[in-house]
């Protein structure tokens, strides 16, 4: 498979976009391609358009990692795509559009799965009120989403008005620059606001294969019980890249998430760490103590801010559920121990997605993921805790 | 979904896939073509998907002698020649192959049976498999029932120690007292929760979205009645012969091999009302329920409805192949139908007077399954006869293979000064859409199993109310088949031509999938 782009002048116009040149202009590209002599070229194009997708690009740079993506997007889920390049900087008042398709085609080159893009960079004061260019390009009553990687760290006009276009936000926790930070700040936003905004996150998206290993251990009913006496869970991670000091947000998910889902509750004890290891202590249903360990390995390239292993012990029963990554991240290792007796492995295929595939399959998703609200509020009591530790 | 998975707090949520129980799965008939073409690539890739637990294995059994390690070794060859990806992942494949085993074992041994038992026991220690089995028969047809008999006399299929469940291939009996029989001789050691008879028509994506497409949309159902359906066209068209199965298939003919199960199935899908939920035995009651208003055959009916037909030589995508008489395997003087054309009527509300066009072949133009809904012309020609006959009525297409999706057809104005209609299609295509693989029809229905759903599975009435249906059909062909005029269709051509007379004799015609 490999990808066209048929790409239109500018409508270029600084108090506004015509949507109507931009709309024809798309229709045009939809034609089939003609011979000299009026004959049809090459079959017409299906039309397909499951989503609206509005692309938030900071800087001209991006768009070389956002073609790519959306090369990928477009091959699973085609639909209208909106790019925003918003050049913050500038003082100079721009507001530029030109329209694109983009279609897979096969090796015999026939054009297979197309969708159409809308490029609108801006600049200066204009930033604040693109949103009200980009409304009405929007596909009629086709669902909206958002990809905007970081969370903004201030109130941000562009976002806010984005987000009320958008019914999906889509973030990527592990981009975080203050990962901390940003976390705290999404939980903020869910607690506060809960409507404001329902969110993907491709970080919960990489984690789906890690909670799914860890979900089926307690699948076997022989192995249910235990999932009452876990006392102790150990994460291993890969620090984050730009914050290196920082727990990874996947470490921080995945025990939001345990704890969400097995009740186990945050009770004010102080958290300590020795730089490399942080130790919590979380209380579940009966008063049992359950020790949490979140250990940062040394650093390994390409891993950055990516979970390594995740153990959970019920020591009295001897027991211990074990899922890892192994060294090329391309697999996870599962392994249950019951004493010396009952001891099961296995290596499943780790998926190996491209973010672009990544993006798509959260462009799958419509409902609100409570699972990962819930794990978001909880890891962010840890990190609460933590600070004020 | 099982009452276990629902018990784990952790298997929330919207992106978790469903996951199974712990279990072995044991094939009797190991050694066989559909073993390595499409159970044990479903199987690894079951594992590969993490849809089954680490707590899984997989015994082969058939009568040759064999190691556990030859085993393994001929399964990997299968799974790097006949996967969906063509190659095997070695470190999944190890971990996958350490719960891979094989036993020599004798249908109608005693003795194979308790070494069956022991190994399974011993799985069940190693591997936490829990006692919970799937017994799926691949082998000759003929041995259902014996296998069957010796696993209930072993104690294979008590469920005192975990679900039992046994899935049976196609075919289902050879006619409708063979079919009963073996309903009779199974129902002797299995309920008929244990019992999945496969077809794997029901594990197509496309046939699974038969259902979404009628009742999960409010625009379609209304239309989809008597009041505005003309008449429906199913064509489930191959292109092969029959492939070095020249001595079965002429035993079979294309009624049993190919309408009686699968088109069935696709048919009752079209033809069945609402169910009132997507339990396994409300879709099943009704499926049952519509096939249960089919007119019943008289041998007037055979005669006047239906058509067979058996190929002579021609050429297919160009290329010459010989007629079904020079086949290997077949007699020369066969009068086995490779071709058939049935017209289904159903008594009932809803489809009263609207034909259903079945037909069904070997060695035809193209390799097609489609269902046609042929709407009925607007009430009155606003626009004149001589501009409506340029259009054909509005006609919806459901393509089951290749190339999934659906189509509808309607009239739309050719611009200019003048007013003109032209027909055009609007057309959705699964490639084009979601640019996803479907998934192999096996892997869905080797899920389903495990996961104790049997809705794409047909239950002991269906099987039944199958061979009801066609055995008129079959006798009256049978009786007459000195008056056969075979071979009477070109292979590389649509079947004989009696199908396109019969169809211009009611004012319709055959639609070119």
């Amino acid at each position: 498979m490999e990808t066209q782009t048929h790409n239109s002048s500018a409508a270029v116009s600084v108090s506004g976009i015509d949507v109507g040149k931009l709309e024809k202009e798309l229709a045009a590209m939809w034609q089939p391609a003609k011979n000299e002599d009026g004959t049809v070229a090459e079959a017409g194009t299906t039309r397909v358009c499951v989503l609206n997708l509005i692309v938030y690009a900071a800087q001209q740079e991006d768009r070389a990692e956002i073609d790519q993506l959306l090369d990928e997007v477009t091959e699973q889920t085609p639909g209208r795509s909106i790019i925003l390049v918003a050049d913050r900087d500038s003082a100079d008042a721009k507001l530029e559009a030109y329209v694109s398709t983009r279609c897979q085609t096969s090796s015999r080159g026939a054009k297979q799965v197309c969708g159409e893009q809308i490029t609108i960079e801006a600049s200066g004061p204009v930033i604040e009120t693109v949103s009200t260019a980009i409304e009405p390009l929007l596909m009629p009553d086709m669902p909206v989403f958002l990809w905007w990687k970081d969370i903004p760290h201030y109130e941000d006009k562009l976002f806010n008005r984005l987000v009320g276009l958008a019914d999906r936000v889509v973030i990527d926790s592990l981009a975080f620059d203050h990962p901390h930070e940003d976390l705290l700040r999404l939980a903020e936003i869910i607690r506060t606001n809960p409507q404001f905004m329902l969110v993907s996150d491709l970080n919960w998206g990489r984690m789906t294969a890690w909670r799914s290993l860890v979900a089926s251990f307690w699948d076997v009913d022989d192995y249910r019980p235990l999932l009452d006496q876990i006392d102790t869970v150990i994460v291993e991670y890969d620090p984050p890249d730009v914050a290196h000091s920082a727990i990874a947000p996947q470490a921080l998910l995945i025990i939001g998430w345990l704890a969400s889902r097995l009740g186990w509750q945050f009770l004010g004890q102080a958290p300590h760490s020795d730089g490399q290891t942080t130790h919590f202590t979380l209380q579940a249903l009966g008063g049992r103590e359950v020790k949490i360990e979140l250990r940062a390995l040394p650093d390994r390239e390409g891993r950055d801010g990516w979970l390594a292993s995740l153990t959970l012990r019920a020591t009295q029963a001897g027991a211990e559920f074990r899922v890892a990554m192994n060294e090329a991240g391309t697999k996870l290792e599962t392994e249950a121990r019951i004493g010396d007796a009952h001891h099961v492995e296995r290596v499943v295929a780790y998926e190996q997605k491209t973010e672009g595939q990544r993006l798509s399959r959260e462009l799958g998703l419509l409902l609100r993921d409570r699972i990962y609200e819930a794990a978001v509020t909880a890891a962010a009591q840890l990190l609460a805790a933590l600070s004020q530790s | 979904m099982s009452a276990t998975v629902m018990d784990n707090p952790l298997r929330a949520g919207v992106r978790l896939e469903r996951t199974a129980d712990p279990c072995t799965v044991i094939i009797f008939g190991a050694t066989g073509d559909l073993t390595k073409r499409k159970l044990v690539p479903a199987l690894y890739r079951l594992v590969q998907e993490r849809l089954v637990p680490g707590e899984f294995a997989v015994v082969g059994a058939a009568r040759s002698e064999m190691g556990h390690d030859d085993f393994r070794a001929k399964m990997k060859d299968a799974v790097a020649q006949f996967s969906e990806a063509k190659r095997v992942d070695e470190e999944v494949w190890d971990s996958f192959a350490q719960g891979l085993y094989y036993l020599p074992v004798n249908i109608d041994s005693p003795d194979d049976y308790k070494k069956l038992s022991d190994l399974l026991d011993q799985i069940d220690r190693e591997r936490g498999t829990q006692g919970n089995r799937v017994f799926y028969l691949s082998t000759a047809p003929a041995l259902y029932a014996e296998a069957v008999k010796q696993l209930g006399q072993s104690g294979l299929v008590n469920q005192e120690k975990g679900w039992r469940r046994v899935i049976i291939e196609k075919p289902f009996g050879t006619d409708l007292a063979t079919a009963k029989q073996l309903n009779r001789d199974i129902h002797e050691h299995l309920e008929e929760s244990q019992i999945y008879r496969i077809d794997h028509y029901l594990g197509k994506e496309t046939v699974q979205n038969l259902m979404i497409f009628r009742f999960a949309n409010g625009i379609y159902e209304p239309l989809w009645n008597r009041q505005y359906i003309d008449h429906v066209q199913i064509t489930n068209a191959e292109t092969v012969g029959v492939e070095g199965r020249g001595g079965y298939y002429d035993k079979a003919g294309v009624v049993r091999d190919m309408i009686q199960n699968h088109v069935f199935q696709v048919l009752s899908h079209v033809v069945m009302e609402p169910p009132a939920s997507l339990g396994a035995e409300a879709v099943r009651d009704e499926k049952i329920k519509a096939m249960m208003s089919a007119r019943p055959f008289t041998a007037e009916r055979v005669r006047n409805e239906c058509v067979r037909g058996q190929y002579g030589a021609g050429s297919i995508n160009g290329k010459p192949v010989p007629g079904y008489r020079e086949e290997e395997g077949v007699p020369k003087d066969s009068t086995t139908e490779t071709f058939a054309m049935v017209t289904m009527r159903f008594d009932n509300w809803r489809w009263s007077g609207v034909p259903f066009y079945i037909r069904s072949g070997k060695r035809l133009a193209k390799r097609v399954t489609e269902v046609a809904i042929q709407f009925k012309d607007a009430p009155h020609q606003l626009f004149g006869r001589e501009m409506m006959e340029q259009v054909a009525p509005n006609q919806l297409v459901i393509r089951i293979q290749p190339d999934e999706g659906i189509t509808l057809r309607f009239g739309a104005k050719v611009p200019g000064q003048v007013t003109r209609i032209r027909d055009v299609n609007m057309d959705f295509r699964y490639g084009a859409s979601f640019g996803v693989q479907l998934a192999e029809a096996y892997e869905r229905l080797l899920l389903d199993c495990i996961l104790g759903d049997p809705t794409l599975y047909a239950r002991t009435d269906m099987t039944e109310r199958g061979w009801e249906i066609v055995m008129p059909i079959l006798e009256e062909w049978a009786a007459t088949k000195a008056e056969a005029p075979f071979p009477n269709y070109e292979a590389g051509s649509w079947g004989p031509q009696a199908t396109h007379d019969l169809l211009a004799s009611q004012g319709r015609r055959w639609r070119r999938p």
